[in-house]
């Protein structure tokens, strides 16, 4: 299990990925908006979507984590 | 006027017995001490493996510490790509590396020879700080290398490797040098070890919790690269170099122009995408514009969206720094601004053109940015480029926003010349938040406020922050296309860098 985490204070802009998809290593999971830029949120790990943690529109901080990643389950 | 008397007998020496002794002595010196721990080569094993094979001269071989042990480390030097430098190699084999009276004579006699001669100096750090039994000597040694490692920085590249746990002196001394490598998972540096932590504050932590390179070339910016292995680090400190001149005022090296990476060439004027909020990645770019060759990127991991790193333009040795887009939309924050500040100060200190590459959308503003200093910081930023002196080139690839645009190498910093892709904004704020602010009342009153605030935005972008008015005014030397890059560089390299007058 890993926690993909926001690498900015940002807004959610969009979430790309939904719990139960299969992700892999640099598939874009989310995109944060800040600084007007549209900053990407990537897999680090291949597995499972198994939690998203935030919503659109939520105000994250630097760290916080944005969607866990079952590895375990990857097949 | 008497005849000189010859001697019945001349004594000529037994150079066989002289041969003998000397070379016991060499023995009992160099006796091969087995590196301890994970250490496979020992500290002079270590130097030779740093320079030209057959070309390390160590300094007073035979300096003892008292009673037959050696001084604690290995001094002298060599030639790297046929190029002198001093080397200093702790010898953990002698009381852990710890520095005694003698080994900090040693040093400190390595540091002065670099001083005075001109030649870069290489530490080889692996020791675990002042020698408890030398007390007062001790610590009158090392700060004594300290004040050399200072004096030294105004003269000639100091490059400090961590090929163990160095403690205390062990880790200030690299502190005081200009770039520092650390092997993953055998070299450390900390004000003092996991014991001592222990017993100071109850915090129970591993050595490399509190001084690894994961900490260090990440999250502290201490360190400036971690590699897997000695031979890595040593491959590391040679490239290094290899930018570099010997001293303050001394030949830059040159090399035989490359052409760029011709896939990259070709990519470059469709590459940075038109819409700015979209990142993209500023390695792409760069491989467009430099020699296609030998490059070194220095704190890849701290402080990512900015880049800096040496590589060649036209076979000149050039600092660059760019924004990354691709890490952090590029911001500058706090530690961005010092990674920077340092860079190019260093830059300047060696006369080392800077390229910058500017694609930033400003420093990142908020209540954790303004409680780390980023006002202080990104002073340092622009004390950097006003006081430095080598060549200094900047492009604006893309978006240059208020603070940020000027602490990025701007015409009023200094900049020797400065340029704007076609299609790059400069601005003091982005079309978004400058709309917002200016069009307040007429936005608040808009039946579809989006469509008039992309529209005012779109006016503002073309009336306001397109690159033709900054060079009309003369702010900006010139707009040129992406393809222009290379060739602008090269030829303001070979005027600013008196190359056209030899």
């Amino acid at each position: 299990m890993f926690a993909a985490r926001a690498e900015i204070v940002a807004n959610v802009w969009k979430i790309v990925a939904r719990e139960g998809d299969q992700v892999g290593v640099g598939d874009t999971l989310a995109v944060l908006e800040s600084m007007k830029m549209e900053i990407p949120v990537y897999a680090e790990a291949a597995g499972f979507v198994s939690k998203i943690l935030v919503e659109v529109g939520q105000i994250v901080q630097e760290g916080d984590p944005i969607m866990e990643i079952d590895e375990t389950a990857s097949a | 006027m008497t005849k000189l008397e010859t001697p019945a007998e001349i004594s000529t020496p037994d150079q066989a017995e002289h041969r003998t002794v000397l070379t016991q002595r060499r023995q009992d010196r160099f006796a091969r001490v087995e590196p301890k721990g994970k250490r496979v080569f020992t500290a002079r094993e270590r130097a030779e493996m740093l320079v030209d094979p057959g070309s390390f001269v160590e300094m007073t071989p035979l300096r003892t510490a008292g009673g037959g042990s050696g001084s604690g480390v290995v001094a002298g030097w060599g030639t790297t790509d046929g190029h002198a430098v001093v080397v200093v190699s702790h010898d953990a084999a002698v009381a852990s590396g710890a520095i005694g009276a003698v080994m900090a004579e040693s040093i400190q006699k390595a540091q002065r020879f670099a001083i005075d001669k001109g030649y870069p100096i290489v530490y080889i750090n692996d020791s675990g700080g002042a020698r408890i039994h030398d007390g007062i000597f001790a610590l009158h040694g090392c700060g004594g290398i300290f004040a050399n490692n200072i004096e030294a920085q105004k003269r000639i590249p100091q490059i400090s490797l961590i090929l163990g746990p160095c403690a205390g002196a062990a880790a200030y001394s690299p502190a005081l040098t200009d770039w520092t490598v650390m092997v993953k998972e055998q070299g450390q540096m900390f004000l003092t070890g996991p014991e001592i932590v222990k017993a100071a504050t109850g915090e129970d932590a591993s050595a490399e919790d509190i001084g690894g390179s994961a900490l260090h070339t990440t999250v502290s910016g201490v360190a400036h690269l971690a590699v897997d292995s000695e031979d890595e680090a040593f491959d590391a400190t040679r490239l290094l170099l290899s930018f570099l001149p010997s001293h303050k005022g001394g030949a830059q090296k040159r090399h035989d122009s490359v052409p760029a990476n011709p896939g990259a060439v070709e990519r470059l004027p469709g590459l940075v995408p038109d819409k700015s909020s979209v990142v993209f990645d500023m390695n792409a770019l760069l491989d467009g514009v430099l020699d296609n060759g030998a490059r070194l990127e220095l704190m890849p991991t701290h402080a990512p969206s900015i880049l800096t790193l040496f590589g060649r333009l036209d076979g000149h040795a050039v600092g660059i720094l760019a924004n990354q887009p691709a890490a952090r939309g590029g911001i500058l924050d706090s530690k961005a601004a010092v990674k920077a500040a340092r860079f190019v100060e260093f830059c300047g200190r060696f006369d080392l053109p800077v390229l910058t590459f500017v694609d930033v959308p400003g420093f990142l503003p908020g209540t954790v940015e303004e409680g780390r200093g980023i006002i202080t910081h990104g002073a340092k930023l622009l004390k950097a480029y006003v006081e430095t002196t080598s060549p200094k080139l900047t492009v604006v690839v893309r978006k240059a926003y208020g603070g940020a645009y000027i602490a990025m190498g701007a015409a009023s910093l200094g900049a020797d010349v400065n340029w704007a892709w076609s299609g790059s904004e400069i601005a003091v704020m982005g079309p978004g938040g400058a709309v917002a602010l200016l069009h307040r009342r007429a936005l608040k009153e808009a039946e579809e406020p989006t469509v008039l605030r992309d529209e005012l935005a779109a006016v503002y972008r073309e009336e306001v922050a397109r690159p033709y008015i900054a060079a009309e005014a003369g702010i900006v030397d010139d707009v040129i296309m992406p393809e222009e890059t290379r060739d602008r560089m090269a030829a303001a390299l070979r005027m600013l860098t008196h190359e056209s007058s030899r």
